[in-house]
């Protein structure tokens, strides 16, 4: 199957129903996206195809071919995705590993349209450290 | 914020750690509890104690002349300045908070300080639990670092020929001869200073005049994670790696009868032996099997399906949550239990032998209680975000195992280096840990399990490979936060209380590690029901062991978040039975000007809870934890039959000396999430053997929408620096209560408050 991933054209052996977390995961290295539940109740696997958000964890690799996959690695080159700016003004992480899923949820409901306080409720991202109170902080700005 | 950024190199590179360790190997620190050498610079080794709650040396334990070193700073010729240290970074900012120490005596500037973690060996490495990543260090760091900047100086003054110290300044990582404005780089001086004596006077700085420690710096591990470049345990990936998934007896203290046949697809199915005994998982036993494959996704779904004949043990009745509560309820009434009283005994006393004569006391003072009540807590899991996860590489030659490099989100690379000391043979110096960046720790990811199975696959397969457990495998395998009854009398005489006893019944966490000598009282399970900041008249403190089969373990705050759920609510039911204010109870019975001021702190900011709308209610609690004082008020109302809404936590800290503010605001503001996730929900129930839990749809966790406001409000002390990690989480749950009773009527003696809900896909 062909894959395009971040801008970059990839070809990869895999079932067709392996869930796109895996292919980008173990196969092609891109770690950035998480596994957290694999019940697509968590978030820690949100990617956009498209542009839209998806559970990369439920998502069949199939399904992405002639679509643009675009994960946190290929959210920007430099930080500077507003979203980023922002978690790095408000200091949002704390051990992190939910927050490429957040970042990836909030972009995708910026792509979407909305902004500032719109974004947080369109977030049910779960993370377990409690950075809440600083990522509502730092979408109210986006 | 304006703080140009430092460096952190989660030890992708960690080529400087191994020569300091092999240099360091040679020698032990002197007296003052370091070491200077010369290695392509200066090095200068110290002992940062490791947590003072499993044992070893304490956080304030003097130096003892015979330590081997856990820290290093070095200063490069080429200017770079590295600490490098041990521990782990799970996102309590441990490594930003220790640089900052760093920095501050050393007289660099925050962009000049670069952290590297060590390659675990038993010479290197440490738990971090306990709260004590930044206090138990700070004091050793302090010192360290001025005996570094102190050779510098050395070297600046044997160069310029003038001996007087009081004419050199240090600035920027560079010393500078004031009279004549001569200036050299702390790398110009490095190798020079490896061989000066370290004066007897190391010149702390003030904290007046501090210009580091007490800033709110940036975290040095955030701009890596938002950008999918921080490396976690489960992101290990290395050339020809195979992938595992571990299954194990889905009742606890099932034995693997027959190794399963290959399935279809899969590399290797591995049976994977118990390294110690946790409750009915017996120590030597084979209670999981390892599924191998060539990618995650395939090896979680083989593993899944994997039909495994299972031997079930004889009995299940010490592994289910109904039976255990009756054992529970018989020994609270009738069970040997024993006493525990402050750890600060009246002179001609120990602790030990104050405790018959205070339940004396209290015995003679209590007649009928005026309050008698019992609360219950469940089993928790951890649910860290980050699953357990190792990744091992076994070489080999002429087909003999010669050396083990590993992976691991650990909390204790020492342990996880032990543990394949154990499996392979081999000696310490031939395995190397690589700590990874820890998806959260929460006290998990202290234990051997998940190591212990990576290097049995490894072993095996002979190919580096990742385990990665199931979330579902998580939660029901988890080595839970104990079940606890916990039964409180008090005598009050007006609004004063006169006696006061607390009787904890609960599994031991250190017995089940064998850690606890017989008869010994398990310190996990105690702490946070003695040596209460309260007037109390006569009063003592009860253990009564639980033996069931759950495993049991280090849950953030441990036995403080029992405890604190059982003496908070009882304190604010004997202020309704006093009719004061419970403020105002609690004013009328602190004792220090310390607790007053914490307290004071929360009052001030809650002013809101006098204007509350109709339906709303608030509620307090207070917690002594790891040195540090927490008080929350909560605002709730009701959310239908099945919940309620958290609208506002207030919450005032007094933590001592602040490293980061920033840092401390956050553990709070998290600790009260990871408090309100288990007041509401959290809960592992177990039937026959097995957890009826398995993943967050019926483990609930708060969602971010359902995040209430809270603030922080740091009361400031110059006392040492204190634990920040845990202590935002006992108030949490007795607060919580404490309001349901004002919304209800109804006092909650039980948690969760609300078991069984569920939660919903996205």
């Amino acid at each position: 199957m062909n894959l395009n991933v971040n801008g970059k054209a990839y070809t990869v052996n895999v079932s067709a129903d392996t869930p796109l977390l895996w292919t980008l995961r173990d196969v092609l290295g891109l770690t950035g996206t998480k596994y957290g539940c694999g019940i697509e109740v968590c978030g820690a696997c949100t990617v956009l195809i498209d542009g839209q958000r998806e559970h990369a964890c439920v998502f069949d690799t199939s399904s992405a071919v002639g679509k643009k996959v675009v994960t946190i690695e290929g959210l920007s080159a430099d930080n500077s995705h507003p979203a980023q700016k922002a978690w790095i003004e408000y200091q949002v992480p704390q051990c992190g590993f939910c927050q490429s899923g957040m970042i990836m949820s909030c972009a995708g409901a910026m792509n979407a349209g909305h902004h500032g306080s719109e974004i947080m409720p369109e977030m049910g991202n779960i993370c377990v450290c409690g950075t809440y109170q600083r990522v509502k902080d730092a979408v109210a700005k986006l | 914020m304006s703080h140009p950024a430092a460096a952190f190199s989660p030890n992708l590179t960690p080529t400087l750690s191994q020569e300091l360790a092999d240099a360091v190997k040679r020698h032990t620190l002197d007296r003052r509890g370091f070491l200077a050498f010369s290695a392509k610079g200066l090095a200068v080794a110290c002992a940062l104690p490791v947590m003072g709650r499993i044992g070893a040396a304490d956080a304030a334990t003097p130096p003892t002349g015979k330590e081997l070193a856990s820290a290093y700073i070095h200063i490069g010729t080429d200017n770079r300045i590295t600490l490098i240290f041990g521990g782990c970074e799970m996102g309590q900012g441990a490594m930003t908070g220790l640089a900052q120490i760093l920095a501050e005596e050393l007289g660099i500037d925050w962009s000049q300080v670069n952290v590297e973690t060590s390659l675990a060996d038993p010479v290197v490495s440490y738990l971090t639990g306990g709260s004590s990543a930044v206090r138990g260090r700070y004091d050793r760091l302090r010192t360290a670092g001025a005996a570094a900047r102190e050779l510098l100086v050395a070297a600046a003054m044997s160069l310029k020929g003038d001996g007087n110290r009081d004419n050199y300044s240090v600035k920027s990582a560079s010393v500078v001869h004031t009279a004549s404005a001569t200036t050299w780089t702390y790398g110009a001086l490095s190798t020079l200073a490896s061989t000066q004596a370290v004066p007897a006077d190391l010149r702390l700085t003030p904290p007046a005049q501090f210009k580091v420690i007490g800033k709110p710096v940036p975290r040095l591990d955030i701009p890596s994670k938002v950008n999918g470049s921080a490396k976690y345990g489960l992101d290990t990936w290395l050339p020809n790696m195979v992938f595992a998934a571990i299954k194990h007896c889905p009742t606890i203290g099932g034995t693997l009868a027959v190794t399963p046949a290959l399935p279809g697809g899969a590399i290797a199915v591995v049976p994977c032996k118990q390294l110690e005994s946790r409750g009915a998982v017996k120590a030597g036993t084979v209670n999981a099997v390892a599924v191998v494959a060539s990618n995650t996704w395939q090896a979680f779904q083989l593993a899944a399906r994997l039909n495994v004949k299972w031997t079930l043990p004889a009995s299940t009745v010490d592994v289910d949550s109904g039976q255990i509560l009756a054992t529970a309820k018989q020994l609270m009434a009738s069970g040997t239990g024993v006493l525990v009283a402050d750890p600060v005994a009246p002179a001609g006393y120990t602790p030990a032998s104050y405790a018959p004569v205070m339940a004396q006391q209290v015995g003679a003072l209590m007649g009928t209680p005026t309050l008698d009540a019992t609360y219950t807590l469940p089993y928790v899991a951890h649910g860290t975000m980050e699953v357990l996860a190792c990744t091992v590489n076994i070489t080999y030659n002429s087909g003999a195992i010669v050396g083990c490099e590993m992976w691991a989100p650990t909390q204790s690379a020492s342990w996880a280096s032990g543990t394949a000391a154990a499996l392979t043979g081999l000696p310490a110096t031939a395995i190397t840990v690589h700590t990874t960046l820890l998806g959260g720790g929460l006290g998990r990811k202290i234990e051997q399990d998940f190591i212990a199975q990576a290097v049995q696959v490894a072993m095996a397969v002979k190919k580096p490979v990742k385990l990665t457990w199931r979330r579902e495998e998580d939660i029901a395998h988890d080595q839970y936060r104990p079940f606890a009854l916990v039964n409180i009398k008090a005598k009050l005489n007006g609004s004063a209380v006169t006696a006061w006893s607390s009787r904890n019944v609960s599994q031991a966490i250190l017995g089940q590690r064998g850690w606890l000598p017989p008869g010994a009282v398990d310190s996990q399970a105690v702490e946070g029901s003695i040596d209460l900041p309260y007037e109390l008249g006569a009063h003592v403190a009860e253990w009564v062991p639980l033996n069931a089969g759950i495993p049991v373990g280090f849950w953030r705050s441990v036995g403080s978040s029992i405890n604190a759920f059982a003496v908070e609510s009882m304190i604010d039911e004997l202020a309704l039975a006093a009719k004061v204010d419970p403020f105002q109870f609690r004013f009328n019975m602190l004792m220090e000007p310390r607790t007053i001021a914490v307290l004071a702190a929360a009052e001030a900011m809650s002013l809101w809870r006098k204007t509350l709308p109709a339906g709303h209610a608030w509620g307090l609690a207070f917690a002594h934890s790891f040195g540090t004082y927490v008080c929350q008020v909560v605002e709730i109302s009701r959310n239908g039959s099945t919940g309620i809404n958290v609208h506002r936590v207030a919450c005032a800290v007094d933590c001592g000396t602040v490293i980061n503010p920033d840092s401390v605001e956050a553990q709070m503001q998290g600790g009260i999430v990871h408090g309100l996730n288990a007041t509401l929900w959290g809960q592992v129930t177990f039937v026959a053997g097995k957890a009826q839990q398995s993943n967050f749809r019926n483990a609930r966790v708060m969602r971010a929408n359902e995040m209430p406001t809270v603030t922080v409000k740091i009361v400031p002390s110059t006392l040492p620096p204190a634990g920040v990690g845990e202590p935002g989480v006992p108030p949490v749950a007795p607060a919580i209560a404490n309001a349901y009773s004002r919304l209800t009527g109804t006092r909650v003696r039980t948690l969760p408050l609300f078991p069984g809900v569920t939660m919903g896909g996205l």
